[in-house]
C-alpha cells in the first residue's frame, strides 16, 4: 500500500515548525516533503534503499528528524527499522552484503560522501543498543572516560572527572553511582547499564543519539526512567528511538515515522508526522489499522 | 559547570563529521601484527628448507633410495639404511594403537555412559593428567619399572607354543618393541579417549532417546547409535594418538633396547626414527653421520606431515558429516 | 506382536550382554588409570627418598658417577629458556592470533595459520634438528638461546590457537559498542577485547608452559647441557628434562639413579601445578582445550 503524496506533503509540512530556507540547498529535490527546508532539520533521510546483498531490506524511504525533538520510528517486526537507524550511523555498512542507496544529510553534510570518516560520523550521531553492553573488564568510570580519551576529547584527570559527572548527570546514573565509580561496568542492574551506555555515549560529545529499542530488554519501572531520560535529552540532542512498543512512541516522541512491511517483505514508509497526529487522527488507513491493533 | 542536560558547546553543527583524524595506533598494531605474524612464517619455512638442505648432503654419499631402503645402519662402516628405523617407528605405534586404543574406547565408554558423574568427572580428569607427565619420566619409569615386569611374560610366551610363531619368538632381552608399544598406548591413551568421548557426546539426544524408546538396552542403544554415529570422531582420534606415537623420543629411547636391526618379533629389541636421532645425535663424529640423521629427521617429519593431513581430512569429513547426521 | 516380542526378548542374553560389557569397560577404566597411579606411586616414593630442598639449590658435584650434587643448573636454565622462549611465543601467539581472528586478510593469513598449525604436529625432536640447523650451526656451537627458541617453537601453537579461539568469541554487543563509539582499532583490541579474554589467553600460556618445562628431545641439540650453572645465553645450558634424562641414561650407577628420580619429583610436581592451574582457568572461562 503506498502514500497518498498530497497527504505525505501535509504531513511532512506539519513537521516543520519554522520555513526558512535552507543554508545548504540540496540537490534532487522531487521527493515530496524535501520542499520544507527547515534550520531545525538534523537528520535528512532521503530515498533511503538498503540492501543485504540481493535481497531489498528497506524501499525508498524519506523523512526528516529535527534538532531537539524525539522521533519514533515504530513498526512491525520485519519493516526494516533497525537497519534505518543502522544506516544513520553508518553502522550498516559493517555487515559485509549491505550497502544503501540514496542520502542522509546531517545539517546538510552527506555522512556518506567519499571524504567523510564513519569514525566521525559515529561520533557525532551516537547509539544506543537493545542490550546494555557497558564493557564489562572496565569500571564506570573507565566506561564513561574511555572512548573520550580516546578520541582525544579530554587531557588528564581533571578533565577526565568531570567529563565523567557531568555525562553521568545527563543520563540521571550520577546521584546512585557516585561513590561507586570504581566498580565494574558490568555490576549495575540492567537499567543503570543502559543509563550507563547512554552517558558514555554522551560523554563523546554528540549532537544526536539513536536508540535502538533500548528499553526492551529492561523491566517497566527502568524502562520509564529510559523515556524521562530521553525527553529530557531532547532539549540539547536530536533523539531517534526504534520501538515496537507503540505507548512508549506516544509518551516519548515529538514526531514519528511509522514504516510497514510489502508484499516483498521490504520495509517502506507509511506515514510521518506530529506524534499527536499520527495516534489520535492518521491520514493512512494503513496507520490506523496498525494504531488500533487490527495487525502488527 | 555541571548542567543538568546541555552538551558541550560545539562550534557548529555537524562540524565534527567533517573531521579527519590521524590515529597513529591504528597502523602501528595493524602493521605489528601483520609483520611478527610473516617473521614467524618465514621462521617456519626458513627452517623446513635450511633442514633439508642440510640433510641433502648426505646425497654425496648415497641415493635417497638406497637409503630409504637399505636394511643396515652402522655408522663405523659409513654405512646408512633407514629401513630399520622406519620399521621400527611402525610396529611400535601400530602396537601401541592395537593397546591403547580397546582401552580407550572402554574407558570413554565408562566415563560417559556407565559411571555416576561423582566418580566419572575425577576418573576421566586423571587420564587426562596422564598426558601432561613428561616423556623423560615414562622413560625412566618405563626401563626401571615396566622392562623388569614384562620380560618374565615375554620370556613366557616365547618359551611357549605361541612362540613357535615369529612374532613371538625369542631370544627375550627385556628391550623390546613390546615394551616401547607399552609405553607408547600409555602415552596416547589420554588423547585417543578424550577425542572419543567428545565424539560419543555429539550424539543428538534424540537419536538414543528414540532408540530407548523401541526398547533397546543400553548398551544396544550404545552399539547402534552412539558409535555409528561417533565413528568420524573415534577414527580421528586414532589418528591423532598415532601422530603422536610416531613422534615419541625419549619414552621410547630408554626401552626399545636401540638395536638398528629388522626382526620380525615383536619381544626383540629394535629402533626408532626418533630415538636413533637422539641418542646418537651427540657423537655423530663419522662421515656423513649428522647428515644421516638430520635426514631421519626429514623422513619423520614427512611421515609425521602426511599422518597429520590425513587426520585434518578425516576431522573435516566428520565434522561435516556430524550435520547431516540427523537424516540417517 | 511387536510390544510382546520386545518384552520377552529382553531376556537373560541381552541383560548378560549389558552386564559383560560394563565389567569390559570397568576393567578398561581401571588399566588406563593404573599406570598414572604406579607412575606417581614410583615418584613419590623413590624421588621422596632422593630429594631434598637443597636439591633445587645445589649444583651437580661433578660427573655423572659422582655422588650427591643437586639440580641448581637444571632449575636455572629451565627458568631461563622456558622465560625467553615464552617471551618470543607471547607477542608472536598473539599476533598470529589477532591476524587470523580480526585483521582476517585472506590466503596469507590462512597460510600463516597453517604453517602455525603445522609446527604443533611436529615431533619434537624434529624441531629440534630444525633449531639446530638454523641456528646452532650458524652460531657455530650450542647455547641456551637456540634451546629457548626451540622452546618458543614448542609453545607458539598453542598460545596462537587458543588465543585466536578467545578473539573469535568476542561477543557482537561488545564490537558494536566500541564502533558507536568511535574507538578506533587499535584501541579496541588493546583495551576492551585482550582484557575481556585474558583469562583465556592465560590459560593458553600456562598450558604451553606446562608442556614445554617438559621437554627433552628439543634441547638435545640446541641448549645441549651443562653441569654448571650457566646463566649466560650464549653458552650451553642445562634444563630439568636434559638433566634427569643424562641421570637417567647411567641407570647403573646408583647416584645418578637417586638423582633422576629426585629431579623426576621436581619436574612432574611443576607441570603438574601448571596443568592443573591451566584446566581450572580453561574451566572458568569455557575455553576449549584441543
Amino acid at each position: 500500500m503506498s502514500v497518498e503524496e498530497p497527504e505525505m506533503a501535509m504531513a511532512v509540512e506539519q513537521i516543520a515548525i519554522q520555513v526558512r530556507p535552507r543554508v545548504d540547498p540540496t540537490p534532487d529535490l522531487d521527493a515530496v516533503g524535501q520542499t520544507v527546508p527547515s534550520m531545525d532539520a538534523a537528520i535528512d533521510v532521503q530515498h533511503l534503499n538498503a540492501y543485504y546483498g540481493a535481497k531489498q531490506a528497506v524501499r525508498d524511504v524519506t523523512f526528516t528528524a529535527r534538532q531537539r525533538a524525539v522521533t519514533a520510528i515504530i513498526g512491525p517486526s520485519g519493516s526494516g527499522k533497525s537497519t534505518v537507524l543502522r544506516s544513520l550511523n553508518r553502522m550498516l555498512e559493517v555487515v559485509p552484503s549491505a550497502r544503501i542507496e540514496g542520502q542522509i544529510l546531517f545539517h546538510g553534510i552527506d555522512i556518506y560522501g567519499r571524504e567523510i570518516d564513519p569514525a566521525a560520523v559515529r561520533r557525532t550521531i551516537g547509539m544506543v543498543f537493545q542490550q546494555p553492553n557497558p564493557f564489562p573488564t572496565m569500571s564506570i568510570y573507565d566506561n564513561v572516560v574511555a572512548a573520550a580519551r580516546f578520541n582525544g576529547l579530554v587531557k588528564g584527570r581533571a578533565q577526565s572527572d568531570e567529563l565523567v559527572e557531568r555525562s553521568l548527570r545527563q543520563a540521571a546514573l550520577w546521584d546512585e553511582v557516585k561513590d561507586s565509580l570504581a566498580k565494574s561496568g558490568a555490576s549495575l542492574s540492567g537499567g543503570q547499564q543502559q543509563r550507563l551506555c547512554i552517558a558514555r555515549a554522551l560523554a563523546v560529545n554528540p549532537e544526536a543519539i539513536l536508540m535502538d529499542e533500548p528499553c526492551s530488554a529492561l523491566d517497566p519501572i527502568a524502562t520509564l526512567q529510559i523515556e524521562q531520560l530521553a525527553r529530557d535529552l531532547a532539549q540539547s540532542y536530536a533523539i531517534l528511538i526504534v520501538t515496537h512498543n507503540m505507548q512508549q512512541a506516544a509518551r516519548v516522541s515529538d514526531d514519528t515515522v511509522f514504516m510497514s512491511v510489502d508484499e516483498q517483505r521490504a520495509g517502506y514508509v507509511v506515514e510521518i508526522g506530529p506524534t499527536s497526529r499520527i495516534f489520535t487522527n492518521p491520514l493512512n488507513k494503513t496507520t490506523e489499522d496498525y494504531i488500533t491493533g487490527r495487525f502488527g | 559547570m555541571t548542567a543538568e542536560t546541555a552538551p558541550a558547546p560545539v562550534d557548529s553543527p555537524g562540524a565534527i563529521i567533517r573531521q579527519r583524524r590521524i590515529s597513529l595506533g591504528d597502523p602501528l598494531l595493524g602493521w605489528g601484527v601483520r609483520i611478527l605474524s610473516w617473521i614467524a612464517l618465514g621462521a617456519i619455512v626458513l627452517m623446513l628448507i635450511d633442514t633439508a638442505l642440510n640433510s641433502g648432503k648426505l646425497l654425496e654419499h648415497e641415493s635417497i633410495w638406497d637409503f630409504l631402503t637399505g636394511t643396515v645402519w652402522q655408522p663405523a662402516s659409513v654405512i646408512y639404511g633407514a629401513l630399520p628405523f622406519v620399521y621400527g617407528t611402525l610396529v611400535t605405534s601400530i602396537l601401541a594403537l592395537l593397546l591403547a586404543v580397546p582401552l580407550a574406547m572402554g574407558a570413554a565408554l565408562l566415563v560417559n555412559e556407565y559411571l555416576p558423574p561423582r566418580v566419572a568427572s575425577p576418573l576421566a580428569y586423571g587420564i587426562e593428567l596422564l598426558a601432561a607427565v613428561p616423556s623423560v619420566v615414562y622413560g625412566f619409569w618405563g626401563i626401571l619399572v615396566l622392562v623388569p615386569f614384562l620380560r618374565p611374560i615375554q620370556q613366557a610366551i616365547a618359551a611357549s607354543p605361541l612362540g613357535a610363531i615369529p612374532t613371538f619368538s625369542g631370544p627375550v632381552a627385556g628391550p623390546s618393541y613390546l615394551a616401547a608399544g607399552v609405553i607408547l598406548a600409555i602415552m596416547i591413551l589420554p588423547i585417543v579417549t578424550s577425542v572419543a568421548r567428545d565424539a560419543m557426546n555429539a550424539t543428538p539426544r534424540l537419536q538414543r532417546e528414540g532408540a530407548l524408546a523401541l526398547g533397546a538396552t543400553h548398551w544396544e542403544t550404545i552399539r547402534h547409535v552412539v558409535l555409528p554415529f561417533a565413528r568420524g570422531g573415534i577414527f580421528a582420534g586414532v589418528i591423532l594418538g598415532l601422530s603422536r606415537a610416531i613422534g615419541e623420543t625419549i619414552a621410547v629411547l630408554f626401552v626399545i633396547g636401540n638395536q638398528p636391526q629388522i626382526n620380525a618379533s615383536i619381544f626383540a629389541p629394535g629402533y626408532s626414527l626418533p630415538s636413533v636421532i637422539a641418542s646418537e645425535f651427540a657423537e655423530a663424529n663419522q662421515p656423513f653421520h649428522p647428515e644421516a640423521l638430520i635426514a631421519l629427521g626429514v623422513v619423520l617429519f614427512v611421515i609425521s606431515f602426511a599422518v597429520n593431513l590425513a587426520a585434518r581430512r578425516v576431522v573435516g569429513r566428520f565434522e561435516a558429516r556430524a550435520g547431516g547426521a540427523d537424516v540417517r | 506382536m511387536f510390544a510382546e516380542q520386545v518384552l520377552r526378548s529382553t531376556g537373560r542374553g541381552r541383560r548378560g550382554r549389558e552386564r559383560l560389557v560394563m565389567i569390559l569397560c570397568l576393567l578398561a577404566g581401571a588399566i588406563s588409570i593404573l599406570p598414572l597411579g604406579l607412575v606417581l606411586f614410583y615418584l613419590l616414593v623413590e624421588g621422596l627418598k632422593a630429594w631434598s630442598p637443597a636439591f633445587l639449590v645445589s649444583p651437580p658435584g661433578g660427573g655423572i658417577t659422582t655422588t650427591g650434587g643437586g639440580a641448581a643448573n637444571a632449575i636455572v636454565g629451565t627458568l631461563m629458556m622456558t622465560g625467553l622462549g615464552l617471551l618470543i611465543a607471547t607477542p608472536t601467539g598473539l599476533a598470529v592470533a589477532l591476524y587470523t581472528a580480526e585483521y582476517r586478510e585472506g590466503r596469507l593469513a590462512i597460510i600463516v595459520r597453517t604453517a602455525v598449525d603445522l609446527v604443533a604436529g611436529i615431533p619434537s625432536i624434529v624441531i629440534g634438528l630444525f633449531v639446530y640447523s638454523v641456528v646452532v650451526l650458524t652460531m657455530h656451537h650450542f647455547s641456551g638461546l637456540a634451546g629457548a627458541i626451540a622452546l618458543s617453537l614448542i609453545m607458539l601453537p598453542i598460545i596462537a590457537r587458543t588465543s585466536e579461539e578467545m578473539f573469535k568469541i568476542v561477543p557482537r554487543r561488545m564490537r558494536e559498542g566500541t564502533m558507536a563509539l568511535a574507538m578506533p582499532r587499535w584501541r579496541a583490541i588493546t583495551s576492551v577485547y585482550i582484557p575481556t579474554v585474558a583469562s583465556g589467553i592465560m590459560t593458553g600460556i600456562v598450558l604451553a608452559v606446562s608442556r614445554a618445562v617438559g621437554e627433552t628431545a628439543p634441547l638435545l641439540f640446541t641448549a645441549l647441557g651443562s653441569s654448571f650453572v650457566v646463566t649466560d645465553l650464549n653458552r650451553p645450558m642445562s634444563a630439568l628434562p636434559l638433566y634427569m634424562f643424562q641421570n637417567a641414561l647411567n641407570i647403573g650407577f646408583p647416584a645418578a639413579r637417586e638423582r633422576a628420580w629426585a629431579a623426576a619429583l621436581t619436574l612432574v610436581a611443576i607441570v603438574l601445578v601448571f596443568n592443573v592451574l591451566g584446566r581450572w582457568l580453561a574451566s572458568r572461562t569455557g575455553t576449549r582445550l584441543k
